[in-house]
């Protein structure tokens, strides 16, 4: 056999891996999600004038944090439809009028023996919220939910970036991520200072 | 800043009612565990009712809650593990023991004098529906691993966060109090800050009534106990051959 | 060009080589250990904001104030309310796991009627028929509630008994009703000012009364004391090869009569008394019929040992004895002590109580007997008649004829009147926490629903409010103590009451009762044998099941026997 065709067949089976795996292999892990309706981050600031992502995404005085607001916030303003959008009418029509907490899909969410204070790291850490989240709540971007078929969790938590190099801020929401901030800023915390 | 939480239990005033036990397998989500015995049980927290040997009008008997003694030096449990799943809290020098990363291979059981470990030997469940009356701050765990008294952390967690909210540094002594301090009807068992020397708890731990459980072993419990009567303190050491535990059913 | 196996192997290896640098191996171990971490048959906590609220645990009559945290609308943890001037934040240790009864395997949801399957239409049917065919017994577990007046009012209309089935505690103040002609419902023990208690087997330390006062009151005056300012004489039996109960093991003294004695013994003691001078003239009661002697032969203790009792029983008065049932003879013994009407013993806290007819006696010439939900499961009604029985959960065979599921943990709206033994008159309103499910009802909603002139108990709530805030007495006990004097309005003190506020009336004064006592009463064989098990809680506990994390208490632990029912 020849050296070149010794090559060519080990390009190959190294190309079909390459290809598999940096390829097929994120596609094939992950399924595509959509949010129950397009929530636009922008055009809702500009036309509510809510402009602060604590006034809907608030801490609460106990210092515990309500996350994506509970449909009674929304319902605080959309307890009739005030527009033309398919998205609310979604709202309106399918939870606020039956009362029904809209299924938001997370992409923060973390496993359930974890616990991570907003207040903690908003208030003491003075951490803006674009540094874990990015910059999505600026933005009209819906961006779809790609949920982890073997773990069940979003594809946030590992990052975007299937090697985990050259990430965007906020692009990974593992241990390891919360472990180099707490390096780099030197803040000690202990296994329960984060676990439950 | 740091903290040494600690506790001083003072035996006189305890009355076996269990009222701690209850509060703490609730704060904690143990599981009712049908199946369950003594020796396979789920206690964190533990009373035992223990006698000074004697019958008649000489009968003696005391209760003592035994839970995780927060031993500082060298402590057994941390020594042993081979997952590092266990480690003294710089901060708080709270014994840190994480189910999640337990591999279940009870090394720490058999290391630590006080029994104070116990092993999941079942998965947990409940009744259909009384998992809606889980604690949302503590973990549920699986099982094949070991969980002991992590002193209440979800409390501290609250305690924290709600100081963080209000802007403070320090939490509020009053916000962090654990489930069987705040039980305890007759106030036996007292929670504070050993490293505060104007802290009550340390005040009890220097009075000449308090002892530690088998304080020969040098592992320096943060748990004091306190009692007027000798032969109670004489349990502390379990050299005298007296006392057996009373059991029942 | 042909495929050999060489280039087969050659590209598997450089796949394989491939592979490594590539997300997959890393990825996919990663991502199966946090699979093989979430197993969907282990129950995660609810997610969501907690709040905590606040009410009362109405499962026993001394309605210990309880914080509650819930998520999600359901009750999540318990605590107590420091606040609360009777349980002073103590709960008892089937408090603590009582957030969990409701969804016991044990809880009722059905009608049932014998053993078949029934509907609340055929039981509202079959009840009013009875009640055209004759006359209605109504048994009460815990009286004195809004509840109550629903039922009394019921009964009233149609001529019919109203019988109250109570614990130990108010039995043990029977006697002085006879005596005095002041209701047992408006006495109590004044322990906050008593210096010697003496207990007859009564369980003080462990299932006694609100858990937070007696054992607190110990705990500060006597606990690990030499000379405690509140000396705690326990008499109970010995019973060898058992551990003492709880309240021997800690009392300042322990005396260890003989099972069935505690009469003789409280005879003993008051001929001691009498005999030897040692109490005054004006409080010179009845003669009892033994002598010391024979009291010494009946107990088991000798004649030295029980006059050295009298004496050390009168050396720190006020004095007070507490029988564990209704044995008259230590109520005569309070009489001959003094203690019936004096500071630091029997003591009336009320007006305006009443008498009730106790449903202990065989109840005759009715057609019907309904057993509200708060009456003890072990309670047997003496009746050939038919028995609605309502229950929040399934204790075992009963008589009843109609099992009807009632409301169980803060799952209805209720109000909390004076606990029994207290000095002091209080009032609180628990209010529901947690919705009842669809197929529950109380026994004064199904009255309700059969005479619908009946009056709700929402609004009998409203209207004791209002009488509260004119009679312009007492004080209310929130997150200040505010007199009932100092309240701007009804609907301010209604407030209150509904965020948990405690009414307590005022102290009471000593000579407000007096009992006559001529001769010294039969005691009968009705001392019981006192339970010496460890299980030992309050039992005027209603429910016939124990929280599942009690039970587990008793099963994996020494502490307490496990009790005959199991919680799977």
């Amino acid at each position: 056999m020849t050296t070149a065709r010794t090559t060519v067949v080990l390009g190959l089976g190294l190309a079909i891996a390459l290809l598999a795996g940096w390829v097929a292999f994120p596609r094939a892990l992950y399924v595509q999600r959509h949010q129950p309706l397009e929530f636009l981050h922008k055009t809702h600031a500009e036309k509510s004038g809510v402009a602060e992502c604590s006034q809907c995404h608030a801490l609460r005085d106990d210092g515990t944090f309500a996350g994506i607001p509970p449909m009674e916030t929304c319902a605080g303003c959309h307890s009739e439809r005030m527009g033309t959008s398919k998205a609310e009418a979604i709202l309106v029509d399918n939870y606020i009028k039956p009362g029904q907490e809209t299924p938001w899909l997370v992409y923060a969410r973390q496993p359930a023996n974890v616990w991570f204070s907003h207040a903690v790291h908003v208030k003491r850490g003075a951490l803006a919220c674009a540094e874990c989240h990015g910059t999505y709540g600026e933005t009209d971007e819906v961006r779809v939910y790609e949920q982890n078929r073997i773990s069940g969790y979003s594809r946030d938590i590992w990052g975007h970036s299937m090697s985990r190099l050259r990430r965007a801020p906020g692009d990974g929401m593992k241990m390891g991520d919360c472990e180099d901030c707490h390096r780099r800023r030197n803040v000690e915390a202990g296994c329960l200072g984060c676990h439950k | 800043m740091s903290a040494r939480y600690g506790m001083a239990i003072d035996l006189d005033r305890c009355t076996g009612c269990g009222a701690c036990m209850v509060a703490c397998a609730a704060e904690n989500n143990a599981p009712p565990l049908p199946q369950a015995t003594p020796r396979t049980g789920l206690t964190s927290m533990l009373v035992r009712q223990v006698s000074n040997g004697m019958e008649g009008a000489a009968r003696r008997e005391v209760f003592i809650p035994i839970m995780c003694m927060h031993c500082e030096h060298e402590t057994p449990c941390v020594s042993v593990c081979p997952q590092q799943a266990v480690e003294v809290d710089k901060a708080t020098g709270i014994v840190m023991q994480m189910p999640q990363r337990c591999l279940g291979c009870r090394y720490c059981m058999t290391a630590c004098p006080y029994h104070a470990r116990y092993f999941n030997w079942w998965d947990p469940a409940w009744p259909a529906g009384m998992e809606k009356s889980l604690n949302p701050g503590v973990a549920a765990r699986m099982r094949g691993v070991v969980e002991k008294c992590n002193m209440c952390h979800a409390r501290l967690h609250s305690a924290r966060a709600k100081a963080a909210a209000a802007g403070k540094r320090e939490i509020d002594p009053a916000d962090y109090i654990p489930a069987c301090v705040e039980a305890c009807p007759t106030e036996a068992i007292r929670f504070g800050n050993l490293a505060d020397e104007n802290d009550p708890v340390s005040r009890d731990a220097h009075s000449p009534d308090a002892f530690r459980m088998l304080a020969r072993l040098d592992t320096e419990p943060k748990l004091y106990y306190k009692s007027k009567e000798a032969w109670v303190r004489e349990l502390a050491e379990s050299k005298s051959g007296r006392g057996p535990e009373v059991k029942h059913g | 060009m042909k495929v050999t196996r060489r280039d087969l192997l050659l590209l598997g290896a450089a796949g394989t080589a491939g592979l490594v640098v590539t997300p997959v191996p890393w990825k996919l171990l990663d991502d199966v250990s946090i699979w093989s971490q979430n197993w969907p048959w282990i129950p995660q906590p609810t997610r969501g904001p907690v709040e905590v609220k606040q009410s009362f645990c109405t499962l026993c009559p001394n309605g210990c104030g309880m914080r509650v945290r819930m998520a999600a609308g359901w009750p999540v943890g318990v605590a107590g309310v420091s606040s609360h001037p009777i349980s002073r934040g103590a709960l008892c240790p089937l408090g603590y796991g009582a957030h969990q009864l409701n969804w016991h395997p044990q809880r009722l949801r059905t009608v049932r009627h014998r053993a078949n399957s029934s509907s609340w239409g055929e039981a509202r049917a079959a009840f009013a028929k009875a009640c055209s065919e004759g006359r209605i017994a109504i048994v009460d577990g815990q009286p004195g509630r809004a509840a109550s007046s629903v039922m009394k009012t019921f009964v009233q209309k149609r001529d019919g008994s109203y019988r109250v089935a109570l614990g130990p505690e108010s039995q043990a103040l029977a006697p002085y009703e006879i005596w005095s002609g002041v209701p047992a419902a408006a006495l109590g023990y004044d322990l906050e000012n008593a210096q010697t208690v003496v207990s007859f087997g009564a369980p003080l330390l462990d299932g006694w009364g609100s858990p937070g006062r007696f054992t607190r009151l110990w705990a500060e005056r006597a606990a690990g004391m030499a000379d405690p300012q509140l000396r705690l004489i326990q008499v109970e039996a010995s019973l060898s090869g058992t551990s003492l109960s709880r309240t021997a093991a800690r009392a300042w003294q322990w005396v260890p009569v003989r099972a069935g004695a505690e009469g003789a013994l409280a005879a003993g003691l008051a001929r001691a008394l009498l005999d030897e001078h040692l109490v005054s003239v004006s409080a010179r009661g009845p003669m009892p019929p033994l002598t010391v002697a024979q009291a010494a032969e009946q107990t088991g203790l000798s004649t030295g040992a029980i006059v050295d009792l009298a004496r050390t029983m009168i050396a720190r008065p006020p004095v007070v004895a507490i029988a564990n049932d209704g044995n008259p003879a230590i109520a005569a013994l309070n009489v001959v002590l003094g203690a019936a009407g004096a500071r630091g013993g029997i003591v009336r806290r009320s007006k305006h109580a009443e008498s009730y007819a106790s449903a202990e006696g065989v109840i005759d010439s009715a057609r019907a007997v309904l057993i509200d939900s708060t009456v003890p499961w072990d309670f047997t009604p003496k009746t050939d008649a038919e028995v609605f029985r309502f229950a929040a959960w399934d204790g075992g065979s009963s008589k009843a004829d109609w099992l009807l599921p009632a409301p169980g943990f803060l799952e209805e709206l209720t109000d909390v009147p004076t606990a029994p033994a207290s000095a002091v008159e209080t009032y609180a309103v628990a209010p529901s926490l947690v919705k009842a499910p669809p197929e529950v009802q109380s026994a004064a909603q199904f009255l309700g629903g059969i005479d619908p002139a009946s009056i709700t108990v929402e609004k009998i709530i409203h209207t004791r409010c209002d009488d509260l805030f004119r009679g312009r007495a007492g004080t209310l006990h929130g997150q200040e103590a505010t007199p009932v004097a100092k309240v701007e309005s009804v609907q301010k003190l209604e407030e209150q009451l509904w965020k948990g506020a405690v009414w307590i009336g005022e102290p009471p004064r000593s000579g407000d009762f007096r009992c006559e006592l001529k001769e010294w009463p039969a005691t009968g064989s009705s001392a019981r044998v006192v339970n010496r098990s460890s299980v030992n809680w309050s039992r005027a506990w209603l429910a016939p099941v124990l929280p599942p994390l009690v039970s587990k208490l008793c099963q994996e632990s020494s502490l307490r026997e496990a009790p005959e029912r199991r919680n799977s």
